[in-house]
């Protein structure tokens, strides 16, 4: 049982879903697939070396996870607000068609 | 044995999170690889860190759901059977590397390195991949920067 193996399986899927979901949640839900992953090694590597440090260290890849998470969301509800919908295709073809019209 | 099996879950219910259709069935798969995670972290003894991924975990999926239901566009399809079976199956294929595969050489009883010599004997790969995605990463701001700059002249 390889643990680096299973967190670059994970990155490998959260980076995928990344690249290939148009609905922002899916892609919020790929970031906090990359951010576990990171986590999952970084828990691995300290649990493996035996000291407890790193899990103190921990906290703060959490708080940081947990911040960006807060930022995706508060961008998430503010572009849904302002175009109606979530879907990623459909917001860059409006911002495209309202950036054709100003040039107009 | 129970590691293996929980790594698995891991990751068929990362594979369900990210590609089903329906939003709150999304959130709930999620829901199990943040419990996966916890009971990975609580088996390897880092029991601190699973009660941190617990109360994180439990706070995301809280907003996870009430997004979901408020933001979410809803499926225009029903989620056909055949498909979570598919996604199921193909979670099975990418957690067995995990389990037959290794580049780090041990699972991991090394309790008289330092930390420098663990980072950079166990993990080295890690490092250096983590670093090239930085620098990829870094170049594509970059680049983005240098395309918005002529296209602003």
């Amino acid at each position: 049982m390889d643990f680096v193996i299973l967190s670059l399986v994970m990155l490998g899927i959260g980076i995928y879903g990344l690249l290939t979901n148009r609905q922002l949640l899916k892609v919020f839900i790929s970031v906090e697939l990359i951010a576990t992953a990171a986590t999952l090694n970084f828990v691995m590597l300290t649990s493996s070396m035996g000291q407890g440090l790193g899990q103190a260290f921990l906290i703060l890849a959490f708080s940081t996870d947990t911040a960006v998470s807060a930022v995706i969301l508060a961008l998430l509800v503010i572009v849904s607000k302002k175009y109606g919908t979530s879907n990623l295709s459909e917001i860059i073809k409006m911002q495209e068609k309202s950036e054709s019209e100003a040039e107009a | 044995m129970i590691l293996e099996i929980v790594s698995i879950g891991l990751i068929i219910s990362a594979c369900l999170a990210l590609f089903l259709d329906e939003m709150v069935y999304s959130v709930a798969a999620l829901s199990g690889t943040f419990i996966f995670t916890a009971i990975l972290y609580i088996l390897n003894g880092s029991v601190f860190a699973a009660i941190f991924q617990f109360v994180v975990g439990i706070g995301t999926l809280a907003i996870l759901f009430l997004s979901g239901e408020m933001l979410g566009d809803k499926p225009t399809k029903k989620a056909s059977p055949k498909k979570t079976l598919a996604l199921i199956g193909i979670g099975i294929v990418l957690s067995l590397p995990a389990i037959f595969l290794s580049f780090s050489g041990s699972s991991g009883t090394t309790t008289d390195a330092s930390f420098g010599d663990a980072l950079w004997n166990l993990r080295g790969m890690d490092v250096v991949l983590q670093a090239l995605v930085v620098l990829t990463v870094a170049m594509g701001i970059a680049i983005v920067l240098y395309e918005k700059r002529k296209g602003g002249q």
